[in-house]
């Protein structure tokens, strides 16, 4: 009795490591090499992550440069009232969301696709070819992609204006034309992360048990069924928790992205929440009001994140952190 | 297996044409403008260029890889994206490590701490004042430091530490070892697939990043290879000084130029992809089906 008295004390040491007091000390003490382990990372956790944290005050003020932090006058809410009642507001905040939901409807399902084809490829060149292909755009910058379709969409001589020539039509100038723009945005998009976003669904492909398909094929089911059945709900999860972090990103529209593409013409459908804080801040030196902008955006981000993750918790018991 | 039915074959027929038109619909703008690039100036200004180079000649090219500021910006990039990488992947690959201990006092608390910056931040206005307050404005230091830790790329790392057998270390312990021998004699050479994917990672971030550059960086004799680019690319008011500057050759035209200097920056990046891409594919798997 008294043995496994000792054995299972042992266990449960092992199992709850939580130690109090003189224990919770001595374990830190041996451990303290890997505590200092954490002074690098920290730092620059606190001087580029917190820090600046510190600076979204001035969505309080009226922020003056020259008098600093502590020199510029209070202001409460004022700046959000502005940002309620500014109609440029609305228009950016309708264009963020346009643009973030068209990304979604329209892209989201595209490597889910590209993933469940490239399963059924039984020809490992082919395979290979085309996968080095399609994650190549991933690995260009914004500017290049942008610098590519300026030149393929330009009105004189570009590629596709050549082509809606050809059919009879007349030339588009795509990136100066608000009821287009939207569309090269999203399109350019696609472009760019369709292919890399697929590679999460491959991977969780790669996961699934492929007794599951012996067994499917031996019940007489075809190639198109063992896709509907076997491999798509086999990745569903992922699915579903793509999707969800997809959702709480709702605000970011490609602010990186537009920056390289957009111009004062196309501001009306173009501008999203990230360029309008660029602008008016660095821009117009509107430090108060942007800041105010961007605090907006981000506890807007910060709920949807934390919503997100409860839901897929309930939903597929798979959370982010 | 069963034998191929008539279904089979019109399925693998719409399977490989979809991949096909994806892969060509990828490759199409890139041939576009390479052909631009290297096709003569008569050509590229009266919009006859498709796919294919019409009046080949390498001169726009030969002139836009030996332009001076060119080849400054691309070492000023190079510098970013070498010095960035190492640090980075220093301070990441460490810092995970004691993260991945859960059961020691705090380090759930500390992992907290990590994870919020993830989902709030400052925003660009507070981050450019602190850049200023720092006097890191027109410093290479600004492009770089900030970067030094992706808690995205931190928690991969750390799922890889985690998915390794426990009982390696515990023999090194038997055997006397400390912390630091452990980590550096053990996990981290374990740890080469992820660790190489992780890099990649972070010098495709440093090598692309075009953004915090125009935040921080004035000093033309700074500037990274991207925001020389988006001078020349994207900004309509430099046309006429790339005519200017073309006016001794007789066989470009300013979109010629521009296509070339695309076609040039995306050069390292295209000698370097085809080595990285079965340790990329790899190390996401990885990476992915652990986290």
């Amino acid at each position: 009795m008294s043995v496994t008295l000792t054995e299972l004390e042992r266990k449960k040491a092992h199992a709850k490591p939580k130690t109090r007091g003189s224990g919770r000390w001595k374990l830190i003490l041996t451990n303290y090499d890997l505590y200092l382990l954490l002074v690098p990372g920290l730092l620059v956790l606190f001087l580029f992550k917190y820090a600046p944290m510190y600076g979204i005050i001035i969505a309080f003020q009226d922020f003056n440069i020259f008098d600093g932090f502590a020199g510029s006058k209070w202001v409460g809410l004022d700046q959000f009232e502005k940002l309620v009642h500014s109609e440029e507001f609305y228009q950016v905040f309708v264009n963020t969301l346009l643009i973030s939901v068209y990304k979604i409807v329209l892209l989201f399902p595209i490597p889910i696709i590209i993933a469940l084809f490239l399963n059924e490829v039984r020809k490992a060149f082919f395979k290979k070819t085309i996968q080095t292909i399609i994650f190549l755009p991933h690995f260009l910058s914004w500017v290049i992609i942008s610098g590519l379709f300026i030149n393929i969409l330009s009105p004189s001589g570009g590629l596709v204006n050549n082509m809606i020539q050809w059919f009879g039509g007349t030339p588009i100038s795509f990136f100066l034309d608000n009821q287009f723009f939207r569309s090269v945005v999203v399109f350019t998009a696609g472009w760019k992360e369709s292919g890399w976003n697929a590679i999460i669904f491959i991977a969780a492909i790669a996961g699934i048990e492929q007794e599951q398909y012996e067994a499917a094929s031996i019940d007489g089911a075809g190639r198109i069924r063992q896709m509907l059945h076997i491999t798509l709900p086999g990745i569903l999860p992922t699915i579903i928790l793509i999707l969800i972090l997809r959702m709480g990103y709702l605000l970011e529209a490609g602010t990186e992205q537009i920056l390289t593409m957009y111009n004062s013409v196309v501001y009306q459908s173009g501008d999203v929440i990230g360029t309008f804080v660029y602008r008016q801040g660095l821009g117009q030196q509107d430090y108060s009001f942007s800041t105010a902008v961007g605090l907006f955006n981000s506890l807007v981000g910060f709920i949807l994140i934390v919503a997100g993750n409860e839901l897929s918790k309930k939903l597929i018991k798979r959370s982010i952190w | 297996m069963h034998k191929k039915t008539l279904s089979d074959w019109s399925l693998d027929f719409c399977i490989y044409l979809v991949l096909l038109l994806c892969g060509l619909a990828t490759l199409l703008p890139l041939a576009n403008i390479l052909s631009k690039a290297v096709s003569d100036e008569s050509s590229v200004v009266s919009g006859k260029v498709g796919i294919f180079p019409v009046g080949f000649q390498l001169e726009t090219m030969k002139y836009v890889v030996s332009s001076s500021q060119f080849l400054h910006s691309i070492g000023i990039s190079l510098l970013i994206t070498v010095v960035g990488t190492v640090l980075a992947i220093l301070v990441t690959a460490i810092t995970a490590y004691p993260l991945s201990k859960r059961h020691l006092p705090g380090i759930s608390f500390i992992m907290l701490l990590f994870i919020f910056t993830m989902m709030f931040n400052g925003g660009i206005i507070p981050n450019y004042l602190l850049m200023k307050q720092l006097h890191l404005i027109n410093s290479l230091w600004s492009l770089m430091l900030p970067a030094l830790i992706s808690v995205f790329n931190m928690l991969v790392i750390k799922s890889y530490y985690e998915s390794l057998p426990e009982a390696l270390e515990e023999s090194a312990k038997m055997d006397g070892a400390r912390n630091f021998t452990i980590l550096f004699r053990i996990i981290l050479p374990l740890s080469v697939p992820v660790i190489a994917t992780i890099a990649l990672f972070y010098a495709v971030y440093f090598w692309n990043d075009y953004f915090h550059p125009m935040l921080y960086i004035n000093d033309a004799g700074l500037k990274p290879l991207q925001l020389y680019l988006r001078d020349i690319v994207l900004n309509a008011d430099s046309s006429n000084a790339l005519n200017k500057s073309t006016d001794d050759l007789m066989n470009t035209s300013p979109e010629g130029v521009r296509s070339a200097t695309v076609i040039a920056s995306i050069i390292p990046m295209l000698l370097v992809y085809p080595y990285l891409q079965k340790h990329f594919v790899k190390g996401v798997l990885i990476g992915s089906v652990k986290g």
